[in-house]
C-alpha cells in the first residue's frame, strides 16, 4: 500500500515538474519569439543580388545582437531567407523569378518580401502575385521603372502591399539631366550621345535624358539600343567619334560593359564618359578588371553609401561595418538601400506592434527615419521613396567619378567629396580642362 | 564611317571565323556536331585565367597550358561520352548539347560570373588605319586568323594525321581499310576542334572579359556560320565569316545593334531554307540537285 502511494506521489511529482519546466520553457519562447523571415527573391550571381543580400545579412545581424525586433511585449530575431531568381541571367525566362517569389511565401514561410526581383520586367511580373498573397514588399535594388511606382498609384487597393525604397529611372534621368546641365554651364558642353542597354529601365533612361536635354537645346547626336551580353560596342562609339560628341552617356547594368569600357580607352573615343547604373564600373574592382581604362568614368551606384561619402552621419558608419564584415567596400546598387530597408522594417514593425500586412503597410507609410543615404520617406500615395538633393529631406542619389584608382562622389553638391575631371583629348568649349 | 566599317567589319569576320574553325574541322572529319563547342570555348578562357591568377604562370604559358587542356578536354568527350553513341547523329548532339550546359552550368553554380574574370590582351597600343584607331590585340587576332587558317590547310595537307583527317573525311570504310582507326581521329578530331577554339577564346577573350553565359553565342554563331559555309567547309567557313560579320557590322550601324544577334538566326534560316549544304558544303548536294 505503501509502495503504490510512493509511486502515485512520484507520478504526480514527475508530472508537476515537466508542467512547470514545460511553461517556464514556453514562456522563454515566447519573451525570445519565432524568428520573423525576411524572403529575399535575388539574382545573387550579379552584383545586384550578392550586394543586397550581403547588406541585409549585415543589417539582420546588427538587429539580431542588440536582441531582435519589438513586436508587441515580444522581442523576435530577424531570419534572411534569400533564393536566386537568376533575373538578371540573359536568356533565363521571368517565370523562374515568379517561381521564385512564390516558393519563398508558400515554403520559406516568408512574413515579408525584401530586395528584388532585381530585373525591371520579373519586378512588374511579380507584383500581382505579391498582392494576392497579401504580403508586404520592399524593393530594395534593380528594378527602376517608373511602371513600377505608377501602377502602385494606379490601383492603390490591390498593390498597396509594395514598396519602393531605392531610386527610379525618373529620378535618375532628373540627376543625369541636371548634372549634364551643371556641366554645359561650366564647361560648355551640349552634344551628346547615348548608349543604353535593351531593358526597361535603360531605355526609359535613356529616353526621357534624350528628350530633357534636346529640350534644354543639347544635341542628342544619336541613340544605341545594345542587346543584353552584347560583347562589341566599336561601331556605335566610333558613331559617337564621327559626330563629335562631347559626352558619352551609357546606361548598361549587364557586366559586359565592362568591354565598352575597354574598347571606349582602345578607340580613343574623345569624350566625358558618364554611365548611370552599371555594375562594372560601379564596383571597387572597376579599375583592375578594366586595367585602368575605367579612369575617369563616372557612374551612379543610384543611392548615397554605395560609394565613400559623408552625406549623412550613418553613412561611413555603414561603409565601415560592410567593408568589415566582407572585407570589401559596398560595391554598387542595391546595397546601401537593401541595409538600411531591414532598419525601416524594422522601425515600422515596432511602431505597428504587429506582422500584420495592413497594419505594416499604414507604419511604413508614416516611415519618417535618417538612413545611410538621407531621410526615408515614402509617398503614401504610390509608395516610392522620397527622393532629394539634401539628406535631410529624402532620399539623396550619388554620382562619383574613377580618379586615381579611387571612386570619388562628384555630385550632387551637397555630399561632393571632389571635383570632376574632364579627360585627357576632351576640349571643353569653355575654355581648357580643369 | 565607311573605314570604320570595312576594318571593324573584318574584325568581326575574323572573330567569327575564329571560333567556327574547330566546329567545322570536327564534324568535317568525324561527323561529330559538337554542341559543347561554346563551352569549350569558355573553359579555355576560365583555364587561361586559372594557370594566370592561381598559379601565377607565365601568360603565354597559362594560354598553352589552357589550349591543351581544353584540346584533351575534346578527346575524352569522345573517349567516354560519344563513343558509345556514335554514328547516331540525334544523340551525339544530345549528348554533347548536354555536357556542354552542364559545364556551363557548373560554373554558374560556383560563382564564375562577373567583370573580374577577364584575361589581359597579348599585345598592347593601337594604330590608325585610314583614320580607324585600332588596338593591337584586333591586330593580332586578324594576324593570327590569317596564320590559324594557312597552318590548318598546311596541317591537313602535308601531314600524316592530316592527310588520314581527310581520308577519313572523304570515305570512312576506304580509309579503314588502308589502316586508319576511324575512333583515333574522331578523337583527335575533337581534340584539334577544341584546341582551335581554346584558341580563339585566348585571342578573343582579351577584348572583354569571360562570360559564362557567352558560351551560347558562341555554338549558335558558329553553327550559323558553319550552316551558311557548309557545314564541313573551312573555305566556306572563311566566306560566311565574312558575309555574316560584314552584315552584322552593317546591322548595327544602320538599323540598330539590338538586330545583331538576328542576322546569324536568319543567316540559318535562309540556308537551310534555299540551299540546305550551305554555299560550299556536298553534304546534301545530290539531294538539293533532285
Amino acid at each position: 500500500m505503501r509502495k503504490k502511494s510512493l509511486r502515485i506521489s512520484s507520478l504526480i511529482a514527475v508530472v508537476t515538474i515537466g508542467v512547470v519546466l514545460s511553461s517556464v520553457t514556453s514562456g522563454l519562447s515566447q519573451q525570445k519569439g519565432q524568428p520573423i523571415v525576411i524572403g529575399a527573391p535575388l539574382s545573387t550571381q550579379y552584383l545586384y543580388g550578392w550586394g543586397a543580400q550581403r547588406a541585409m545579412l549585415l543589417a539582420v545581424e546588427e538587429i539580431n545582437a542588440k536582441g531582435g525586433v519589438q513586436v508587441g511585449s515580444a522581442r523576435r530575431p530577424f531570419r534572411l531567407e534569400v533564393l536566386d531568381t537568376r533575373d538578371l541571367e540573359p536568356g533565363v525566362p521571368l517565370s523562374e523569378a515568379m517561381l521564385v517569389v512564390e516558393k519563398l511565401i508558400l515554403e520559406r514561410k516568408a512574413d515579408i518580401l525584401m530586395g528584388g526581383p532585381v530585373r525591371s520586367e520579373a519586378a512588374l511580373a511579380a507584383m500581382d502575385l505579391i498582392a494576392k498573397y497579401k504580403k508586404v514588399s520592399i524593393l530594395t535594388t534593380g528594378a527602376l521603372t517608373p511602371a513600377y511606382h505608377q501602377r502602385i498609384g494606379e490601383n492603390y487597393a490591390k498593390y498597396k502591399y509594395l514598396f519602393r525604397i531605392t531610386s527610379q529611372a525618373g529620378q535618375l534621368a532628373k540627376e543625369a539631366t541636371d548634372l549634364f546641365e551643371g556641366l554645359k554651364q561650366e564647361h560648355g558642353f551640349d552634344q551628346i550621345f547615348i548608349m543604353v542597354q535593351d531593358v526597361a529601365h535603360a531605355r526609359a533612361i535613356g529616353d526621357i535624358v534624350g528628350k530633357n536635354l534636346a529640350q534644354k537645346g543639347w544635341k542628342v547626336l544619336g541613340t544605341e539600343i545594345y542587346p543584353t551580353g552584347a560583347l562589341d560596342y566599336s561601331t556605335g562609339l566610333l558613331k559617337a567619334r564621327d559626330q563629335k560628341a562631347q559626352i558619352l552617356f551609357v546606361w548598361m547594368d549587364h557586366p559586359e560593359i565592362a568591354i565598352l569600357v575597354k574598347q571606349w580607352k582602345e578607340l580613343k573615343i574623345p569624350t566625358l564618359p558618364i554611365a548611370g547604373i552599371s555594375s562594372a564600373v560601379e564596383q571597387p574592382g572597376g579599375w583592375a578588371n578594366t586595367d585602368g581604362a575605367v579612369a575617369n568614368w563616372v557612374a551612379s551606384p543610384a543611392n548615397a553609401g554605395n560609394a565613400p561619402s559623408n552625406a549623412t552621419p550613418l553613412t561611413m558608419k555603414f561603409y565601415q561595418a560592410y567593408t568589415k564584415r566582407w572585407l570589401v567596400e559596398p560595391e554598387g546598387y542595391g546595397t546601401s538601400s537593401s541595409y538600411s530597408a531591414v532598419y525601416v522594417l524594422a522601425d515600422a514593425i515596432r511602431r505597428a506592434g504587429s506582422l500584420d500586412s495592413d497594419k505594416l503597410v499604414a507604419a511604413l507609410e508614416k516611415t519618417g527615419m535618417d538612413s545611410v543615404y538621407g531621410k526615408i520617406a515614402f509617398d503614401p500615395k504610390n509608395h516610392q521613396v522620397i527622393p532629394s538633393y539634401n539628406p535631410k529631406e529624402g532620399a539623396v542619389g550619388t554620382w562619383f567619378q574613377w580618379q586615381e584608382g579611387k571612386r570619388v562622389v562628384i555630385w550632387p553638391s551637397t555630399i561632393a567629396m571632389g571635383k570632376i575631371r574632364i579627360p585627357p583629348g576632351v576640349t571643353p568649349p569653355k575654355g581648357e580642362a580643369k | 564611317m565607311l573605314p570604320s566599317l570595312l576594318v571593324y567589319g573584318l574584325i568581326n569576320s575574323v572573330t567569327l571565323a575564329l571560333t567556327a574553325l574547330g566546329f567545322s574541322l570536327t564534324y568535317g572529319i568525324s561527323r561529330v556536331a559538337n554542341f559543347a563547342h561554346g563551352a569549350l570555348y569558355v573553359l579555355a578562357g576560365f583555364s587561361a585565367w586559372f594557370f594566370l591568377n592561381r598559379f601565377h604562370l607565365n601568360y603565354y604559358l597559362a594560354a598553352l597550358l589552357a589550349v591543351v587542356l581544353i584540346s584533351l578536354t575534346g578527346a575524352a568527350i569522345y573517349r567516354f561520352a560519344l563513343i558509345r553513341v556514335r554514328g547516331m547523329p540525334l544523340l551525339e548532339i544530345i549528348v554533347t548539347f548536354a555536357l556542354g550546359t552542364a559545364a556551363l552550368e557548373a560554373l554558374r553554380y560556383f560563382g564564375f560570373l562577373g567583370s573580374h574574370y577577364s584575361l589581359p590582351p597579348l599585345f598592347r597600343g593601337s594604330v590608325n588605319l585610314y583614320g580607324v584607331p585600332v588596338d593591337a590585340q584586333r591586330i593580332a587576332l586578324v594576324v593570327i586568323g590569317g596564320l590559324l587558317v594557312f597552318t590548318l590547310w598546311l596541317f591537313t595537307h602535308h601531314t600524316r594525321i592530316g592527310l588520314a583527317f581527310r581520308a577519313i573525311a572523304q570515305d570512312e570504310q576506304a580509309a579503314m581499310m588502308l589502316g586508319i582507326d576511324s575512333d583515333v581521329m574522331a578523337a583527335l578530331s575533337l581534340a584539334v576542334g577544341a584546341a582551335l577554339v581554346g584558341l580563339a577564346a585566348i585571342v578573343v577573350l582579351p577584348l572583354g572579359y569571360i562570360a559564362t553565359e557567352s558560351g551560347s553565342n558562341i555554338l549558335v554563331s558558329a553553327i550559323a556560320v558553319c550552316i551558311l559555309g557548309g557545314l564541313e567547309s573551312t573555305a566556306g567557313v572563311i566566306v560566311a565569316s565574312l558575309l555574316i560579320g560584314y552584315t552584322q557590322i552593317l546591322t548595327v550601324a544602320y538599323l540598330g545593334p539590338h538586330y545583331q544577334m538576328i542576322v546569324a538566326l536568319l543567316a540559318i534560316l535562309i540556308t537551310l531554307i534555299l540551299k540546305p549544304s550551305g554555299l560550299f558544303g556536298k553534304q546534301k548536294e545530290l539531294e538539293e540537285r533532285v
